[in-house]
């Protein structure tokens, strides 16, 4: 069963289509890499899937959903129950340390727990890092916090954006190694990169050129 | 944990550990609030204060008794329950009455009073020497003591005499039976002399005159003359000669007596006589002397200068009576509680009036009422700033944290979270603010209020939470600006490099 359809999806800003008729589907765990280009869509593409921008035609079903019809505080809903969020530049708050980070993701989604997410930090190796400040770690650290904060809430789908994309390649393989623990687990994940090794290790990649679907490449050696 | 501890942990981080740009919000926010609270601790105090001030230029409020009426010391002070006591600054009575200082041939009015009192009701009396603290000291006034050379530690004797020209009331006092001697000028300035004898009822019993220094024939006649003289028994005193040309001499009869045919001024001296025996019996006018000691010299610049001032109870043992003549107040109270305090005063008791002196309770509450319009003028625009200074520092902070903000919507923060977020930091830092400006503004009174009145402020214990509730207003309308920016932010910004 798809987890995620985008059906004849167009994104137009004047006379660029940033998207232009796209239909994609994503099974629920299934690991999707989307690669591209600059100036591919790639971004138009993950803020609508991240229900953080809606399509100017299409529809887009998110676990049954069409998030594309959803006015923004549905979409602020949807997000915050049923995605995690991993970025290029890890985004913490900045005067909150570690554990406080994660806790506020269970802020907005329900109720902070310490233990629960020291217990996440543990999963990504950062225990003993808990009651530091971001400035205090490294960006290698500061991107397992990130990783910890997605999955604290435990969501169908994890939606990363160029997640190695500030990381050498130690810590790298340290996050595409949480991602396929995850995926182990029956994560949903879609990472968007341009990065081949990071595609590489996703079951399936779409590559996007000019708005549009350009291939999709299976593949083979995938070990899960 | 809570959500609520959680949203507490992370205002108080965003505030602790950002420090730099939160102490100018939270700057700005005491220094407006020092100013509020300091301000306003002045305007609450100013009316005492200058009504303390005022205080120096005398009384606001005078007691009179109403025309026929009698005002004493005790029932001074029965009216002056009606005023809170705490409000009273001073309450001098005075009762002035004339005396005689024989030995240089002058006559003073003199007050008697309770010094204690006169100090609070007009501090700008200047003593050279000492108010009198005992009996039978006196303050002499400067005009006196220069003409008459009296100087701090002069005996003076001051004689009180009644005038002599009392009334018929005092006929009935003089015993029935009792032969009473009276004279008068007759013609040629002569004295003519009469013995009478009044009964029971003051009626005339019998009388004699001799009249044997007048014009022989004429004038000595009303000393012999049976229908002159028999014409007396049975009248009342005090008497006078029948005028037929008046036509109103049968409205007295009891009074009137007819002349001796051509001897009218004679005539008259016999009954002024008889009018003045009445009066050298039991009412015979009345003198009582005291020594007194001069304390001090009073200067004041006004006519008290011509004035001598006594307690009340020496005045009282020289005049025998208790009367006041007037009382002055000196009352910390706007114009129009004094208004009402009037009121009240002639509603407890109807014989006393009370007036204001309109000269200084009018010009105390227009410098008031313009001291306090500028004070709460400089207020409100202090106000204004520290509510644009806050607002421009909230607006830094919120562009200064997009993308915190933009990560946090990311993250599923409602709108309303991000409101909530801001709001609580602002409310934090308008309670903190306000909490530092109440203690300064207090302190900054206090400075203001020594150098201007010279003297200390009390505090106003009510002021310290309306000062942060002030404080935490200002700073939630502050941040709404700053809010409305926060919430319009894109989630979207955090991903890629942006």
């Amino acid at each position: 069963m798809a987890l995620l359809e985008l059906k004849n999806v167009s994104k137009i800003y004047g006379d660029l289509k940033a998207l232009n008729d796209v239909s994609i589907s994503v099974e629920k765990g299934e690991w999707v890499a989307i690669m591209g280009p600059s100036g591919s869509g790639k971004s138009t593409m993950m803020n609508i899937i991240g229900c953080m921008d809606k399509p100017s035609v299409g529809e887009v079903l998110l676990d049954g959903v069409d998030i594309s019809k959803e006015p923004q505080k549905v979409l602020t809903d949807i997000r915050r129950e049923k995605i995690g969020l991993i970025f290029q530049q890890f985004h913490m708050v900045t005067y909150l340390t570690a554990v406080e980070n994660v806790m506020v993701s269970q802020y907005y989604h329900s109720m902070p727990d310490e233990a629960e997410a020291l217990e996440a930090l543990d999963r990504v190796g950062l225990k003993e890092r808990a009651k530091h400040l971001p400035g205090q770690l490294s960006g290698g650290e500061q991107q397992r916090v990130c990783v910890a904060r997605a999955l604290i809430n435990h969501p169908e789908l994890i939606l990363a954006d160029e997640p190695t994309g500030n990381l050498d390649e130690t810590n790298e393989n340290i996050v595409l190694d949480l991602f396929r623990q995850l995926h182990r687990e029956g994560t949903t994940l879609i990472v968007v990169t341009h990065d081949p090794e990071v595609a590489e290790a996703a079951q399936r990649t779409i590559v996007l050129e000019h708005g549009r679907v350009a291939r999709e490449i299976i593949n083979e050696n995938f070990e899960a | 944990m809570t959500k609520r501890r959680m949203f507490l942990r992370m205002i108080t981080a965003s505030l602790l550990r950002r420090r730099s740009r939160m102490l100018i919000a939270l700057l700005s926010i005491a220094v407006g609030a020092t100013i509020l609270s300091g301000l306003v601790t002045i305007y609450i105090d100013v009316p005492r204060q200058m009504g303390a001030q005022f205080r120096s230029y005398g009384a606001n409020m005078i007691l009179l008794p109403k025309e026929g009426t009698h005002m004493t010391a005790e029932s001074l002070q029965e009216v002056l329950g009606v005023i809170p006591e705490a409000e009273i600054v001073g309450a001098s009575p005075y009762r002035y009455v004339r005396l005689d200082m024989p030995s240089r041939q002058q006559s003073f009015i003199t007050a008697g009073t309770e010094f204690s009192q006169v100090q609070k009701t007009s501090p700008y009396f200047s003593v050279e020497g000492a108010y009198p603290e005992k009996t039978r000291e006196v303050l002499v006034g400067k005009e006196i003591a220069e003409t008459l050379g009296i100087k701090t530690g002069s005996s003076i004797e001051l004689h009180y005499k009644t005038s002599g020209t009392a009334g018929q009331g005092q006929a009935a006092d003089a015993a029935a039976g009792e032969t009473l001697t009276g004279s008068a000028e007759g013609f040629n300035k002569v004295i003519v002399t009469a013995d009478l004898v009044l009964d029971e009822e003051g009626k005339i019993a019998s009388v004699s005159v001799d009249a044997a220094s007048q014009t022989p024939g004429i004038g000595s006649l009303v000393g012999t003359d049976r229908q002159f003289l028999d014409q007396f028994i049975g009248k009342k005193l005090p008497l006078s000669l029948s005028n037929t040309a008046s036509g109103e001499d049968a409205a007295d009869e009891d009074h009137v007596v007819d002349a001796v045919t051509g001897a009218t001024i004679s005539s008259q001296a016999a009954v002024d006589a008889m009018n003045n025996a009445v009066l050298s019996g039991e009412a015979a006018p009345v003198e009582r002397a005291e020594q007194f000691t001069v304390t001090g010299i009073l200067s004041t610049g006004g006519e008290e200068e011509g004035y001598v001032y006594m307690s009340l109870p020496d005045l009282e043992k020289l005049t025998a009576d208790n009367a006041v003549d007037v009382a002055e107040l000196s009352v910390t109270a706007d114009a129009e509680v004094l208004e009402e305090y009037c009121r009240a005063v002639s509603e407890a008791n109807p014989d006393v009036t009370a007036r204001l002196v309109k000269r200084v309770t009018r010009s105390e509450a227009s410098v008031l009422g313009k001291l306090q319009a500028l004070v709460f003028l400089v207020t409100v625009v202090v106000l204004l700033l520290t509510m644009i200074c806050v607002s421009t520092t909230m607006l830094a902070v919120v562009s200064e944290r997009r993308r915190e903000i933009g990560l946090r919507k990311a993250l599923g923060a409602a709108d309303n979270s991000i409101r909530k977020e801001f709001l609580g930091e602002g409310l934090f830092l308008g309670g903190l603010g306000g909490l530092i400006g109440a203690a300064l503004g207090f302190g900054f009174a206090q400075v203001v209020s020594v150098n201007v009145f010279g003297s200390s402020i009390s505090f106003q214990p009510l002021l310290l939470p309306v000062t942060v509730l002030v404080s935490m207003v200002i700073a939630a309308v502050s941040c709404q600006m700053p809010i409305k920016r926060a919430v319009a932010i894109d989630p979207a910004i955090v991903l890629k490099g942006e």
